[in-house]
């Protein structure tokens, strides 16, 4: 067979061709215009390798540092960096910086995502730390400011990346809520996505034919490599993930940025990029996935359960698009991941290979396709609404308000939930409410019943309608379902009998 | 045009302030954003540039307090275009443009009154700086026609 006619081409064959300067090297983007231009023949010809990229919020993202040893030398019990606490130290001065690590001083606000993009960037970094002292190692206490090149390690060491896809995210209730999905209007007043979708790496190779153990990659603007499947890792469902690891010495500030989501906390935003060698045909149609076949779930992130409703599914080309259709209503979505930058990684890994800068690898060991993402064993089980919920005591809008008083007597409670001939919530009234209402001499229910009502829903955590109540300063939830058809009432008084049991 | 930012107390917010001005003397407002209840409110108004000394001294005759809202500002260094403002904005004045970079249209923005995205963006690019007061409007128009002639 001649070479013009070759059906596959090897790693070594391509890095042949790229430390020559002859590689042809194309990002994701313009591989997936190729191949509907020209098809998967010609492609496969033309094309060695194809160059993927995603900048996104990565949570469970880190930093590896080592201090060197200190004159005593100090075995580090608690450490701060700029009053970051940074976590689990291993023997003496080893620290992992974890990017969601607040900082105790402004909390949500600045946190290890930020003090790993300060060393990066070659800033000064103050360094607090106790001990309890030992006779090795003497020192109760050190105090010191270091800078990246002061490391005799620095690795950005990242447990989950790279998520192959990410569900949509959107609000159902009436209240706003943050997130680490960040801020969701109520009532479906936005939605917010994140990845890169066709850009991004797995979803390139979506069986990690190419993508595996020891894989070399652009990680943060410096190079890096796949040193195991992430956490959480959930191929069968295309949720893939990617464990990571790079010399973060030789990272770039403008590839790893520290974030804070209000309300939710700090993170990591990362440029990650993988290049996909084109070694056979089934690669190039892998590489040609669109975002019109990318598929995502839109989830109510309002309910505070683990397995969250699913409203529907939609592309990501409709999430680029900038707006969904949820339930018959139109819903703008903005992406939390930036797409810029994505393209940003692509670029630059392309340029990298074309300067002969950067050889691709093959991997020593491929992801597992089989790894299941279990849910938490729980040997307790916390109490739900629905647990400690009772019926509730209702009227209709046009009843007197002496009837009322009447019921809240002879049923001896503090609220009357007024509803519709259908169930349906309209209102609530309290016995103050009542009092008031005989004082003033006031007959009709309509002119003293309370329309904006805090509500609660049977499958939340008793905890966060107690919060809600707080919060607002009430003592009673009407349980409704989603059709805000009133099922029951929540009360202060039932959260703390719980509480006293 | 120019806006200008209202906010009636708790005694104003059940009077037709806004009407009365209007109908007294005669001018055209157009009402951006509103946010009213029993206890006070704030309205934001667009008004012809020659109007804005009439109407400012009309709205402080019925007792409101009148300033200018301070636009949102933008950091472009530290934005990384994420997009996470987006989809917020209630008056669509943040867009992506073609080079999937995020764009702020300051006419469209009715600023401190909304400030809807500046606690979503994750870099802590979009700041409101509070508001001027209108003394400086009116010393800037001053200026302006004096200039003018």
């Amino acid at each position: 067979m001649s070479k013009r006619d070759q059906k596959t081409r090897t790693i070594e064959e391509i890095n042949q061709k790229i430390i020559k300067g002859d590689a042809q090297v194309l990002t994701a983007e313009e591989m997936k215009k190729l191949v509907e231009s020209s098809g998967v023949e010609v492609a496969f010809k033309e094309v060695d390798v194809v160059t993927t990229g995603t900048f996104g919020a990565m949570c469970s993202s880190g930093a590896v540092i080592n201090l060197g040893h200190s004159d005593p030398p100090i075995k580090i019990q608690r450490a701060w960096l700029n009053d970051v606490e940074v976590c689990h130290p291993g023997a003496a001065v080893d620290l992992f910086i974890g990017a969601t690590n607040s900082c105790e001083k402004k909390p949500f606000e600045y946190g290890g995502g930020h003090v790993i993009q300060e060393l990066v960037a070659g800033n000064e970094v103050e360094l607090r730390a106790t001990a309890y002292g030992s006779d090795c190692y003497p020192r109760a206490a050190v105090k010191t400011t270091i800078t990246k090149d002061d490391l005799n390690q620095f690795y950005l060491l990242n447990f989950r990346n790279c998520y192959q896809r990410y569900s949509c995210a959107i609000n159902c209730s009436d209240e706003t809520i943050y997130t680490y999905m960040n801020k969701l209007l109520p009532r479906m007043r936005n939605a917010t996505f994140s990845g890169a979708g066709e850009l991004n790496p797995l979803m390139n190779d979506p069986n990690y034919e190419t993508i595996g153990f020891g894989t070399k990659i652009f990680l943060g603007g410096g190079q890096g490599y796949i040193i195991g499947e992430g956490t959480q890792h959930s191929p069968q469902n295309l949720n893939g993930t990617l464990m990571v690891k790079g010399d973060a010495k030789k990272m770039s500030p403008e590839f790893l940025q520290g974030a804070a989501f209000t309300r939710y906390g700090t993170s990591l935003y990362i440029g990650l990029g993988i290049p996909i060698p084109i070694l056979n045909e089934g690669l190039v149609r892998k590489t040609a996935i669109r975002d019109t076949e990318i598929f995502t779930d839109v989830i109510d992130y309002s309910v505070m359960r683990r397995d969250r409703p699913k409203l529907c599914q939609v592309s990501y080309a409709e999430l680029k698009s900038g707006a969904i259709t949820v339930n018959n209503k139109r819903v703008r979505v903005s992406s939390l991941s930036s797409l810029k930058m994505a393209k940003k990684v692509a670029q630059t890994l392309k340029n990298w290979i074309d300067d002969g800068q950067f050889t691709l690898t093959a991997p020593i060991e491929r992801l597992p396709l089989d790894t299941v993402f279990k849910p938490m064993r729980q040997t307790q089980e916390i109490p739900f609404v629905s647990n400690v919920m009772h019926p509730a005591i209702t009227c209709m809008e046009n009843e007197e308000i002496r009837a009322i008083a009447e019921r809240i007597v002879t049923k001896s409670v503090n609220h009357i939930v007024v509803i519709d001939s259908y169930s349906k919530l309209l209102g609530i009234v309290t016995s103050w409410d009542i009092t008031r209402a005989m004082a003033e001499g006031k007959k009709a229910l309509a002119d003293i019943v309370s329309r904006k009502v805090i509500t609660a829903n049977p499958d939340e955590p008793l905890e966060s309608a107690s919060k809600r109540m707080a919060q607002h300063n009430i003592s009673a939830l009407p349980v409704v379902d989603s059709e805000h058809k009133v099922l029951g009432i929540v009360t202060s008084e039932d959260v703390s009998k719980l509480l006293g049991r | 045009m120019a806006r200008i930012l209202l906010r009636l107390n708790e005694s104003l917010v059940s009077e037709p302030v806004v009407s009365e001005v209007i109908l007294e003397n005669k001018v055209l407002v157009a009402i951006l954003a509103a946010h009213i209840n029993s206890k006070g409110g704030e309205i934001v108004l667009e008004v012809q540039d020659d109007e804005v000394d009439i109407i400012v001294s009309a709205f402080r005759q019925k007792g409101a307090t009148v300033t200018v809202p301070k636009l949102i500002e933008v950091d472009n260094n530290r934005c990384f275009s994420c997009g996470s403002c987006v989809a917020l904005c209630p008056v669509e004045a943040i867009s992506v443009t073609e080079d999937l970079s995020i764009q702020f249209n300051k006419e469209k923005c009715v600023g401190s009154v909304c400030n809807i995205c500046v606690d979503a963006c994750p870099v802590r690019a979009i700041n409101s700086i509070r508001y001027s007061n209108t003394e400086n409007m009116h010393n800037n128009n001053s200026s302006n026609r004096h200039r003018e002639k």
